[in-house]
């Protein structure tokens, strides 16, 4: 060995010493961008709400939102009153369809048809919520014109439908992870002892998997409260509080489809601009609240599993108090329900399901166990066929209808005569750009970020803190990410309408997605390889880069593709800051684009005539392809490699 | 009932048993008569399938999926593997106590009141009759009566193991199997459990499958040896521990390998 290269390892120890510190501090940074992201967010919106027209309280409880007229009036009233009430109808159909789907596919399908459905409902929660907005407007506002004859199909109940329809893939899949959650032995010590499968279920796995069913369907009201494109294509946008107020056939608008509609046109540093960001502080705070709820819930279930068998801390009120209240809660519920039924519907209906329900309740106490079960799977078994046919219904419009504009020409030609005539290669190139420049953003950070707190943090505060915030990104609506884009890239900044801002803005939004999957990626990876390579000498990043990495790119990869496929088919956040109806091909960072998603929301709400429908049915299909596409790989790269690696 | 089973001869009878874990065959032609308000006790190295073939005599496997049984368990003659045959019904009959023990996480008096309440009795006074006959069957009343209403969880575990095993007699069953109940349990609790077996063995017919010979010998009337799936040996304890007729049984049992 020469003099030199005896010499070199104490150079190297120095360099390497020098390099892990770099790695650490950068992937520091990644960690800390989610926290940074969410704080910049409520800086801007809260800074920019800044002088507001009107002082606070008016603001809030005010019942007229007129921003443009003569004497202009900034009440929100009824623009949080849509939300809820948009809401509200999503959830009382969407929570017992999706309860049941979760329970099929979790204790009731067999292994196949559980490996067929999973996946079909996350595809549900990929489609472009812009496609579910096509669809209920040409689909189910015609149907409820001319259903139940009233002057437009554009209104509260419309849009609860469609909502309710987004929130059931969120909610069926985040119950479904807290039935599975339950340990098998509740399970077998139950049917042990004689109970049958429902039994079992309705007794036991469920109320264990209480927590978890409501943090689902927090989630899932947070995905609706968030929603801004369908709501806003399908709600006929009247900023009124309903008359009277469960009249479901009364258009409405939401905080997101009001920021929607007017923050395109509104001028810059008018009470009108700050009254919009207003507007967007109080969604926001409504769904940091949803959020903050169901993170500390599902936190709670994480605690209470770990510490399972521990002895339990004394509760402030005995069991017997906690009993009654419990009986108590159960009956104060069924009388909140009555008495919004009786609203809503009136006394004669309300006294037929009061009948029923005592009937039925007889009639269930005369059946033997073994047909309650064939009942109530019955009744199960049908929430999912349900939701598979509003899916089949979906996906088959989408196709028949959009089957008929598809030629290469189509897909090739930039369009004119306003989109009614030509094709859409502006917009699907505008799309992959936006996409692909997003997760070429969101990548390393959120990798980055995921590799920091498995590796090189123990858990504790701080990946807590850093965990929260990704939690918070994630549950933060689209269009509130589109308004911090909006107040900091494009005004603040200067920047205007350029494609670079709309690729930053999607990153944020899909760096939680990125992070999430690889952190779950790096974790599968087994403690032992990790040892194995330190014990060698290797460096903690040699170890990562060599050893750990390449097990968890897989799983790295899928996510990213989920990244992608929800950057392709987002419209809310990128409409006023990086697209344009443009038909020219952008040929730098600089210049605006067109993107499917602006496509079809322009040609189906704003260009009038069949061509233009047409047109749009063409491009939904083409970005739910483009979508949909992106879902299916991932899937199919997670359950090969789930299905092949073994540790 | 009880007058029919002190008539016959074997409660529970397997014929040419086998199972399978999708293709993994996991039991192997087992052929087993076990005779009513005895313990019989399963023993054998790690995996040979003891657990495998308790848990086929109330159909607790039904529950993973590619699990396939061929072959017979008769209970008063009674094939529980045919087709009209509820599994329900059979595991009302057949209660069983799992390795670790499983309270659900209710108090203990919602546990041990789980089992009569799925069968449909709701009357509180009959519930608490059977909740404490349960409890001072198991051995557990005196440790508990003043905390029915405390969750199960706050037990220590060989607490929570009585209570399962109370759990599965408030079911009122014939036959009780025990899947290792000790095996994660202290000396002391494990010894309460082995007296507590040799109490209930008055009333009811116990299967036990244990991991520790020398719980085996203490406890059992009957001992069946398994070896990879099948059985070895089977006869009264004392003969099985003092004059094993097969090689393995003998090399097993004086600790040669397993």
């Amino acid at each position: 060995m020469s003099n030199k290269k005896y010499q070199s390892p104490h150079f190297t120890f120095l360099n390497k010493y020098f390099k892990e510190n770099i790695i650490k501090i950068l992937l520091l940074l990644a960690a800390a961008a989610c926290i940074i992201i969410i704080f910049s967010i409520l800086f801007f919106l809260v800074k920019e709400t800044y002088p507001l027209p009107t002082d606070i309280w008016s603001f809030l409880s005010g019942e007229k939102w007129r921003p443009t007229s003569a004497n202009p009036q900034f009440g929100v009233l009824p623009l949080v009153a849509g939300t809820l009430l948009v809401t509200l109808g999503a959830m009382l159909f969407a929570v017992p369809l999706s309860i049941g789907s979760a329970i099929f596919i979790s204790e009731i399908a067999s292994p196949r048809i559980r490996s067929f459905i999973k996946p079909i409902i996350e595809l549900l929660a990929g489609i472009p919520s812009v496609v579910y907005g096509f669809f209920g407007l040409i689909i189910l506002v015609d149907w409820i014109y001319k259903g139940y004859g009233v002057p437009t199909g554009e209104t509260w109940l419309a849009g609860s439908i469609i909502l309710g329809i987004m929130a059931i893939p969120t909610i069926t899949s985040v119950a479904e992870d807290a039935i599975n959650a339950v340990p098998r032995h509740y399970k077998e010590g139950s049917l042990a002892m004689g109970a049958t499968k429902w039994q079992t279920i309705r007794k036991v796995v469920l109320p264990s998997a209480l927590s978890g069913i409501t943090a689902a369907i927090i989630l899932g009201i947070g995905r609706a409260v968030g929603e801004t494109m369908a709501v806003m294509m399908i709600c006929g946008n009247s900023p009124v509080i309903p008359d009277p107020i469960w009249n479901v056939f009364s258009p409405i608008r939401t905080l997101t489809s009001n920021l929607g509609i007017e923050i395109g046109e509104v001028p810059f540093g008018s009470g009108h601009y700050h009254a919009l960001f207003g507007v967007a502080v109080v969604l926001l705070i409504i769904t940091l609240v949803i959020n903050i709820s169901a993170v500390y819930i599902l936190g709670k279930i994480k605690e209470k599993q770990m510490a399972l068998g521990k002895k339990k801390k004394k509760n402030w009120v005995s069991n017997e108090t906690a009993y009654t209240i419990k009986k108590y809660t159960k009956h104060a519920l069924i009388g909140f329900f009555l008495i919004f039924v009786y609203l809503v519907t009136g006394l004669l209906f309300t006294a037929i399901i009061v009948v029923a329900a005592i009937v039925l309740s007889f009639v269930f106490k005369k059946l033997s166990e073994k047909n309650i079960q064939k009942i109530s799977f019955s009744i199960i078994t049908i929430s999912i066929i349900v939701v598979l046919c509003i899916l089949a219904l979906l996906l088959g419009y989408i196709l028949f209808n959009g089957m008929g504009s598809m030629s290469w020409e189509f897909l090739t030609t930039s369009h004119s005569s306003l989109g009614r005539q030509g094709g859409i290669v502006t917009a699907l190139l505008g799309t992959l750009y936006l996409a692909l420049g997003a997760i070429a953003i969101a990548l390393p950070i959120g990798v980055g970020a995921a590799i920091y707190l498995v590796e090189y943090t123990k858990e504790g505060k701080v990946t807590t803190i850093i965990r929260s915030a990704a939690d918070l990104l994630n549950g933060t609506p689209s269009i509130v990410f589109g308004l911090f884009g909006f107040a900091f890239l494009v005004l603040f900044l200067g920047w205007g309408k350029v494609l670079i801002a709309g690729q930053i803005t999607l990153a944020f939004m899909i760096i939680p997605t990125i992070l999430r999957t690889s952190e779950e990626a790096l974790k599968s990876v087994p403690q032992s390889i990790r040892e194995g390579s330190l014990a060698v000498g290797a460096t903690r990043w040699q170890t990562i880069r060599r050893v750990v990495l390449p097990p968890a790119s897989p799983g790295i990869i899928t996510g990213s593709i989920l990244g992608i496929g929800r950057a392709a088919g987002e419209t809310a956040p990128i409409m006023f800051i990086a697209v344009t109806f443009s038909a020219i091909e952008p040929s730098s960072f600089w210049e605006p684009v067109n993107a499917l998603s602006y496509h079809i929301l322009v040609l189906a709400t704003e260009i009038p005539g069949q061509e233009a429908k047409t047109a749009a049915g063409g491009a939904a299909l083409v970005l739910l392809l483009l979508v949909v596409g992106f879902y299916i790989v991932a899937i199919l790269i997670r359950n090969y490699y789930s299905k092949k690696m073994k540790w | 009932m009880k007058n029919k089973m002190v008539k016959e001869e074997y409660i529970v009878k397997t014929k040419d048993l086998n199972l399978w874990y999708g293709t993994n065959h996991a039991i192997i032609d087992v052929n087993l008569n076990m005779k009513p308000n005895k313990v019989t006790a399963l023993i054998g190295p790690s995996g040979c399938g003891k657990s495998t073939l308790i848990r086929c005599f109330n159909r607790m496997n039904d529950v993973i999926p590619e699990c396939n049984v061929k072959g017979q368990v008769y209970y008063h003659d009674k094939d529980i593997y045919g087709p009209s045959v509820d599994a329900v019904e059979i595991r009302k009959k057949i209660g069983m106590v799992f390795q670790k023990p499983n309270p659900f996480p209710k108090s203990i008096y919602e546990n041990i009141a789980y089992g009569p309440r799925v069968q449909g009795i709701n009357n509180k006074k009959k519930l608490d009759e059977l909740v404490e006959k349960s409890l001072r069957d198991a051995a557990l009343w005196d440790e508990v009566k003043e905390r029915l209403s405390d969750s199960a969880m706050s037990l220590s575990g060989g607490q929570q193991q009585r209570l399962c095993i109370a759990r599965s007699l408030a079911i009122q069953p014939e036959i009780i199997l025990m899947d290792e109940p000790c095996s994660a349990l202290d000396p002391i609790a494990t010894a309460k459990i082995e007296d507590l077996i040799g109490e209930l063995k008055k009333d009811y017919t116990v299967i036990i499958v244990t991991h520790n010979m020398q719980q085996a010998a203490r406890v059992s009337d009957y001992t069946a040896y398994m070896y990879l799936g099948k059985m070895i040996e089977f006869g009264k304890t004392t003969k099985i521990f003092e004059n094993p007729k097969e090689e393995l049984t003998e090399n097993y049992i004086t600790g040669r390998f397993g």
